[in-house]
């Protein structure tokens, strides 16, 4: 019990400040993210593709791990974030998640 | 401690929602346009509010986290593309996507309810509050 209360506080200190650096991400999603999302997240090429940027980092780097270890199986995406690593998976998420975006939290 | 007051918090979301649901059972949108004359018309599109009864309680509060089987932020719904929307509900639904709480919710809506969700978060005007 007390291992899940600090594995939690632990997520929550991770979600309140991003650790990944947004400039090495800027970098990397010019290379792997651009085609399809837009070098800053806000462009999808097709409808059925998210617009990530301005998304929440912690959700990003959720999303991103979950594709690289087949927790969510997208074929394309699972080929893509199979090549990060943790630390790139950090720094692009910290990338889009800076960006400006349509993206709000309207109920 | 806190887990059980999650895991009572999350049993009277789900109860309410099921309530909610059961309280006023969607029309067969079929047959829904002339199937009997004399009902009383709604304002707005039936159902809609139900749908998005789902979402409110998580997608609508800034900041809010999820509490189960892990901490993060759930993700910013609103202005996304409303396409993107519906392939994340049945991703949900068949099972492609994992999380708990949407599965759950997902496998309790039609295509035509995550068609509304999709149109009323994606389709509405972006409040330009910009990315954070």
């Amino acid at each position: 019990m007390r291992i899940v209360l600090f594995a939690a506080a632990l997520g929550m200190a991770a979600g309140v400040q991003a650790a990944g650096n947004a400039n090495n991400g800027k970098a990397k999603a010019a290379q792997v993210c651009a085609a399809c999302h837009g070098s800053d997240g806000n462009k999808p090429s097709t409808p059925d593709q998210p617009v990530i940027a301005g998304q929440h980092y912690d959700y990003l780097v959720r999303a991103l791990t979950d594709y690289k270890i087949g927790r969510r199986n997208n074929p394309i995406m699972k080929g893509f974030a199979a090549q990060l690593s943790r630390q790139e998976i950090e720094d692009l998420s910290a990338w889009f998640a800076s960006q400006q975006s349509p993206l709000h939290d309207q109920r | 401690m806190h887990k059980k007051i999650f895991v009572a918090a999350a049993v009277a979301a789900f109860a309410l929602g099921a309530q909610v649901a059961s309280a006023q059972p969607k029309p067969d949108p079929a047959k829904a346009p002339n199937m009997s004359p004399g009902a009383p018309a709604g304002p707005g599109k039936p159902g809609i509010e139900n749908s998005i009864a789902h979402c409110i309680g998580c997608h609508g509060i800034p900041g809010y986290k999820t509490a189960y089987p892990d901490v993060y932020h759930v993700p910013k719904i609103a202005g996304q593309q409303p396409a993107y929307i519906v392939a994340a509900l049945k991703a949900y639904k068949s099972g492609e996507r994992s999380h708990p709480s949407m599965r759950g919710i997902a496998a309790s809506l039609s295509e035509e309810d995550m068609k509304q969700i999709a149109e009323y978060y994606g389709g509405t005007p972006k409040a330009k509050e910009g990315g954070k």
